[in-house]
């Protein structure tokens, strides 16, 4: 390869005009295979060719490329080498022998001669085991930028060959364009109109809001209105009304003062006349010396005649005790009598002695309001029941005893 | 590794930043899973193409049944504004379609979020769910309103008007919350503010805290002149809103003496007069109310010839209304 680098390089260095041209075209390499097939099988069958992974072909150098091993030059040969040279030619006259046929070789040596290897190098070299060493450094310039990579032009290959499309060949441009513009622009159009649409539909929508809102206020107002109206003729009426109230009540009451004065007047017409009148019979107007004779002289009289009574009616007390005390007497002595001639002469005697009875009990009524002064009235009503009973036993009495008693 | 991608410089027409999107049914799901991946630039490029997708009606509810929402809510809170400001975005998108009213609570936090972008798109979040009743409700709920009317005070203009719409939206529902914290001064400030568009907004909102009663009655204090003032407003959508707030706050009888000591009568004329405006309607009804009042009867029916006009008009509730009108001023006690 490194022969054929070299031209390459110098292509690079030089300038890039000359079309670079390979002395070998880099080629892919089959691979070679571990063992060696029979050449007729091999020749045969046509495998597919296998390309070799270039890391682990054999045939690649390796190590170091600045000291290569070079095949030492022998001009006289060891024995050792004598007897392998000897073998190799063996083999290899075996397989020129086999292969004279198919592979043309080199020719053979002519009498005489023998092929040799030889060093065509202009200057011999020492071999030695010593690896000549030479040290050299490189640097590059310091911040030196990457050039710009250069424009690959690839080769030119082939004719120049020009066309040329006129006008109204390939296709009608306002034909073919009329289908994209009109969509493009009913797009655009279509889209313009959606947000136009949009905006106009709301503002009917707010325009018409606002023509409901008119005219709802108008008729919110005119009820209102008529609400105020109602109102005010509802209040006046009311006023009315009780204003007529209180006309008719004051009529009324007008009417009743009237009436009143009326009948009081009448009422009170014969006031005075009937007042003195009433004053003169109550005795409001008075003789003053009938009056002193009636609070003074007529009590005083009456006391005095009361007195008298009294006394006189003491008198009569006193011989009603009298009286009494004798016929006591007179019935204690008479009790021991039999009782049938008293229950001949009741109904006999009942009458005279109810009389007498009576006039005993007036006498007793008139008793009583002097009672406070006699004693003898206390033990008078107490005899009374005492009386009816000392009648009973007394019946049978003669009658001088009811003479003395109605005394 | 063997990539999908051949060449170093991408086809002129892919969006580097956008993440690919998988073929058909398994488009959002990958989506999914990178939205949950740790890298930061996936989680980017996911939402980005989740953005696009969300477009369409039939994504979002494939979205949602994938499980979306969790994620999102997720990465509302994330530390990167690009992934906050993509997220509510999304949402915003996607509470176009339909309502999410689990995300209030997670998007409270964002309202004070420092980025621009991101707080905006809150607010049209809340903007749009407002726009529903069970959004408006949600809000209403959540306690937001407070919240809602401090903010109008500090925010950027275009954040203010979707903070008024809003909260035009909610007080439909209830406005006592929003009294309570003193809305109406607020708002009257608003009514003076140079943009058009909030002025409109702001009486909006007015509009919408007259229709409860007990916002009539603080509106009728405050912010009448200031209304009557607007009527001559050179803007139609501000002559519009301030027509309808007064028209609410006329159906209350201090409103009207309010309105009449404003003299609200000729503006109101001037609208009704006019064809196209499209605060005839509200105009005609203030008229109406204010028709009721004698002093106002006694001016409109000077003018009836202009409501006869209006009986010619295209618009069904503008014949109808013109006819009412008509019939309030002639009508006599007796």
């Amino acid at each position: 390869m490194l022969p054929a680098r070299q031209p390459e390089k110098e292509e690079v260095a030089a300038a890039p005009a000359v079309p670079y041209t390979y002395c070998s075209r880099p080629r892919a390499l089959p691979a070679r295979p571990k063992y060696r097939a029979a050449r007729d099988a091999a020749e045969l069958e046509k495998e597919p060719i296998r390309y070799a992974n270039l890391m682990y072909d054999r045939r690649v150098v390796r190590g170091n490329t600045y000291a290569l091993q070079v095949v030492p030059v022998s001009t006289q040969p060891s024995p050792l080498e004598i007897q392998r040279q000897r073998e190799a030619r063996k083999r290899a006259l075996a397989r020129k022998r086999a292969k004279e046929q198919m592979q043309p070789r080199t020719p053979e040596p002519v009498e005489g001669r023998e092929h040799v290897h030889v060093q065509t190098e202009l200057y011999l070299e020492e071999i030695s085991d010593r690896i000549i060493e030479v040290d050299t450094e490189c640097q590059t310039d310091a911040f030196l930028d990457r050039p710009p990579t250069p424009f690959f032009i690839p080769a030119k290959t082939g004719k120049d060959v020009a066309t040329q499309i006129e006008e109204g060949e390939l296709f009608d441009f306002d034909v073919e364009v009329k289908p994209i513009l009109e969509v493009l622009i009913g797009k655009t159009v279509e889209q313009a109109l959606l947000e136009v649409m949009e905006e106009e539909e709301l503002a009917q929508l707010w325009a018409r809001q606002r023509a409901y809102a008119e005219l709802r206020n108008a008729e919110l107002a005119e009820v209102q209105r008529l609400e105020e109206q109602d109102r005010r003729y509802r209040e006046e009426k009311e006023r009315r009304k009780l204003q007529h109230m209180q006309m008719l009540q004051k009529q009324k009451e007008t009417t009743e003062k009237i009436a009143a004065w009326a009948f009081a007047q009448r009422y009170l017409a014969d006031l005075i006349p009937s007042v003195f009148n009433n004053l003169r019979e109550s005795g409001f107007f008075y003789d003053p010396i009938e009056r002193d004779i009636e609070t003074e002289f007529l009590p005083w009289l009456m006391t005095e005649v009361e007195e008298t009574l009294e006394r006189k009616v003491l008198g009569r007390t006193m011989l009603d005790s009298l009286i009494r005390t004798v016929v006591e007497k007179r019935l204690d002595a008479f009790s021991r009598k039999p009782l049938s001639d008293q229950t001949e002469a009741p109904a006999e005697e009942s009458r005279p002695t109810d009389a007498p009875h009576q006039v005993v009990g007036e006498t007793d009524a008139a008793d009583q309001p002097v009672a406070e002064k006699e004693e003898t009235d206390q033990p008078v009503p107490e005899e009374q029941p005492s009386r009816h009973i000392s009648f009973r036993l007394e019946e049978s009495d003669p009658a001088g005893t009811e003479d003395l008693e109605t005394e | 590794m063997a990539h999908a991608r051949i060449s170093a410089n991408l086809p002129p027409d892919i969006d580097p930043t956008k993440a690919p999107i998988a073929f058909g049914e398994r488009a959002l799901p990958k989506l999914n899973e990178e939205l949950r991946s740790p890298e930061l630039l996936t989680q980017q490029r996911a939402l980005m193409a989740l953005c696009d997708l969300v477009h369409d009606p039939e994504n979002v509810y494939q979205a949602i049944g994938v499980g979306f929402l969790d994620n999102l809510k997720t990465l509302l809170l994330h530390h990167d504004s690009t992934v906050r400001q993509k997220t509510t975005e999304i949402l915003y998108i996607m509470a176009m379609h339909n309502v999410g009213s689990g995300m209030i609570s997670a998007l409270t936090e964002l309202l004070d979020d420092p980025v621009d972008i991101c707080r905006k798109n809150t607010h049209q979040i809340f903007e749009m769910m407002a726009k529903l009743h069970e959004g408006a409700v949600g809000i209403l709920h959540a306690g937001l309103i407070p919240l809602l009317v401090f903010k109008l005070k500090t925010e950027l203009d275009e954040i203010q008007e979707l903070i008024l719409d809003t909260l035009s939206n909610c007080l439909r529902v209830e406005a006592s919350e929003a009294l309570a914290t003193g809305a109406i001064t607020i708002l009257k400030e608003k009514l003076k503010h140079s943009s058009a568009a909030i002025r409109s907004k702001a009486a909006w909102v007015l509009l919408e805290i007259g229709t409860h009663p007990e916002g009539k009655s603080m509106v009728c204090e405050e912010v009448i002149p200031v209304l009557v003032s607007l009527l001559e407003d050179t803007d139609p959508e501000v002559q519009a809103s301030a027509t309808g707030a007064l028209m609410f706050a006329t159906v209350k009888p201090q409103g009207r003496f309010s309105a009449l000591g404003a003299e609200a009568i000729p503006p109101l004329l001037k609208l009704v007069a006019e064809e196209t405006s499209k605060a005839r309607l509200s105009a005609i009804k203030t008229l109406t109310m204010l028709a009721e009042l004698p002093e106002g009867r006694k001016t409109l029916l000077d003018h009836t010839d202009t409501f006869q006009q209006c009986l010619n008009d295209p618009c069904e509730a503008v014949k109808r209304a013109a006819k009412i009108a008509i019939s309030v001023i002639k009508w006599k006690p007796f």
